[in-house]
């Protein structure tokens, strides 16, 4: 499939501090990307860029192949969900959907036959004369987003967009967008820094900390393989820790010597070590040779969560099995879910 | 219960000091220096209709000039750093802080010596005593209460919103008409307001910047409560003009249905 927007080595700043640092990003036709990270990361900025409200000190927004750097917002064929909505206060539902229509001189008929459709594609029909301050967080977000497709764009840029909604509304929501990407065939770019969010929508992840990418892939590859300490703890929860890889396959930490499903990185080679929480099986203490002491117990709903201190590590186990403070556990982790990374500076050994 | 309480105050100030003098006023109006009924203070009123006319047309003409040179200075002052602001701000207000009798004859002065040198340089043109020199002094004057009431409203703007009519497809003049326009209307009505009302029964101005050939309403209410003491017929004239304002406020506001609230 084509790349419908490239950016190519974008650079922004602003009053001296870099938010994007020299910025490559690729993203596909009829996609639905997301870009994740923490607050700051310059996912935002991002966006921002591809909608044209920032203009980068360096670098070429590409559209299509085409360079659009320098085309100002209103003429370019991206459409955008703000955070926060960004209604316009002054119009009821109807004329808020149907204002880029306005804008672009469109027949009244049309007008008309056009955001009939995006209401029905929003399920708010019934709510033209609608004031917008009147309709409730959700129903806002509806009319964000069927004011921002009426006009047809190949790009749908979605800034954090459910961050206002409660939980229960926020899952309506996130299958709702699904659909209505599925329906419009169109790419969706997406920002959020709800990973859980990131890995239910998206067919790509960009994880960015810092105004740089930490990984792209599928929401399998990013949650299966982190490329590095910082997605692992990001992208759900995780134990991190210093170990060392003996040879191909296998890897020592905590004093044991683990078989493990990964290679090449060479013999006697320290690396960081990352074990998923609901990944470990507990098994009595007699059972297994990586043994520790349970600190604390929390009940999650689906899952306990446990805190066991071993010898050098504490471990955080999300299990389905309850065990008291104070027990004497052991814990198996099988050679598939012992992931591998490159040693990066500043990792808790 | 406590709400009213504190509401108390402004009742007794509003009865004394707006019910009455307004009952006392439409009483003069309808009676003679005896005290006897009478519709000849307001049939008396015919002979000021050009007058009457005249003020409001200064009035308007200064309010419009205010509106579009307060509008774009207020545009200009919330577009600027929080420092620059505050300087702009204070540029502005500085000029009240001077007496406003001081005030007008200074620019009476100044109209003065510009009009010297231009009868020196021999080029015709009239800027004192005249039309022009009140409704300058009127735009003068009362320009601060226009920008202040929209420059709150453009302060109160939602950045985003402008952003989100860009990203629709509106160029700047489209933003501007179809988004920062109708926003803005509620400070428009309150700088319209305060700048039409006072300007329509100013009489200082007319009086120092007129050349006293220049009229206006409030120069001849003056003039029957000061020199011809006559205050039932300024008193009539008062009425007509109250009821004349309000008449234009209505107008104006049915100009726009959204600006209704703004307005009245």
């Amino acid at each position: 499939m084509k790349n419908i927007i490239e950016l190519k080595d974008i650079h922004v700043s602003f009053d001296g501090e870099v938010i994007l640092d020299h910025f490559n990003l690729a993203i596909k036709d009829k996609e639905f990307v997301t870009l994740l990270g923490p607050s700051g990361c310059g996912k935002t900025t991002t966006l921002r860029t591809i909608a044209g409200f920032v203009q980068p000190q360096e670098g070429r927004v590409l559209f299509e192949g085409q360079d659009i750097s320098k085309l100002p917002a209103h003429k370019r064929q991206v459409n955008t969900v703000f955070q926060r909505y960004a209604l316009f206060p002054h119009y009821n539902v109807y004329e808020n959907i149907a204002f880029g229509l306005r804008i672009s001189k469109t027949p009244e008929e049309e007008i008309e036959k056009r955001v009939k459709e995006m209401l029905a594609l929003v399920n708010l029909k019934g709510y033209e004369k609608r004031n917008v301050s009147s309709l409730s967080g959700g129903q806002q977000q509806r009319v964000a987003i069927a004011r921002a497709l009426v006009n047809n764009p190949k790009v749908l840029l979605l800034d954090e967009p459910l961050g206002a909604l409660d939980l229960k509304l926020r899952k309506g929501m996130q299958n709702e967008l699904l659909r209505i990407q599925r329906q419009m065939g169109i790419t969706f770019i997406y920002v959020t820094h709800d990973q859980e969010e990131a890995l239910t929508m998206s067919d790509t992840v960009v994880v960015m900390k810092d105004g740089l990418i930490q990984q792209i892939g599928t929401p399998e590859d990013i949650y299966n393989e982190p490329a590095n300490p910082f997605v692992a703890d990001f992208i759900g929860e995780s134990n991190i820790f210093g170990g060392k890889m003996i040879r191909d396959y296998l890897v020592e930490f905590e004093g044991i010597e683990f078989p493990c499903v990964d290679a090449g990185f060479g013999e006697n080679v320290a690396v960081d070590v990352v074990v998923r929480p609901e990944d470990i099986e507990i098994l009595d203490a007699q059972d297994g040779m990586l043994c520790g002491t349970v600190e604390t117990v929390t009940f999650k709903g689906v899952h306990y969560e446990m805190m066991v201190r071993s010898d050098r590590f504490l471990w955080k186990i999300h299990s389905i099995k309850c065990r008291e403070p104070g027990d004497k556990i052991a814990m198996k982790i099988i050679p598939e879910y012992i992931h591998i990374m490159k040693k990066e500076a500043g990792t808790v050994n | 219960m406590k709400k009213k309480l504190i509401a108390v105050p402004y009742y007794v100030w509003a009865a004394v000091f707006i019910v009455v003098p307004l009952l006392m006023i439409a009483y003069s109006a309808f009676t003679d220096t005896q005290g006897n009924f009478t519709l000849d203070n307001i049939v008396q009123i015919g002979k000021y209709w050009p007058v009457m006319l005249r003020s409001v047309l200064y009035a308007l003409v200064a309010t419009v000039c205010c509106l579009v040179l307060g509008y774009l200075l207020a545009y200009f002052m919330a577009q600027q750093s929080e420092r620059t602001k505050t300087l702009l701000m204070i540029l502005l207000m500085l000029p009240m802080w001077i007496n406003f009798v001081l005030r007008t004859q200074a620019m009476q002065d100044l109209l003065d010596l510009l009009q010297n040198w231009l009868r020196l340089a021999d080029i015709p043109l009239q800027v004192s005593n005249n039309p022009f020199a009140v409704v300058l002094g009127l735009i003068y004057n009362y320009l601060p209460f226009m920008v202040l009431p929209i420059y709150t409203s453009l302060e109160k703007l939602d950045r985003r919103v402008i952003e989100a009519a860009e990203d629709l497809g509106a160029n700047r003049f489209n933003v501007f008409r179809k988004v920062i326009l109708p926003l803005t209307m509620p400070g428009i009505g309150s700088g319209v307001i305060m700048v039409f009302v006072p300007t329509i029964s100013t009489f200082v101005i007319s009086e120092k910047l007129g050349g006293a050939k220049h009229n206006l309403i409030g120069n001849v209410i003056q003039e029957q409560f000061l020199q011809v003491y006559n205050p039932n017929v300024g008193a009539a004239i008062s009425l007509v003009m109250l009821v004349l304002i309000l008449f234009i406020l209505i107008i104006f506001s049915a100009l726009d249905e959204e600006t209704k609230e703004g307005l009245l």
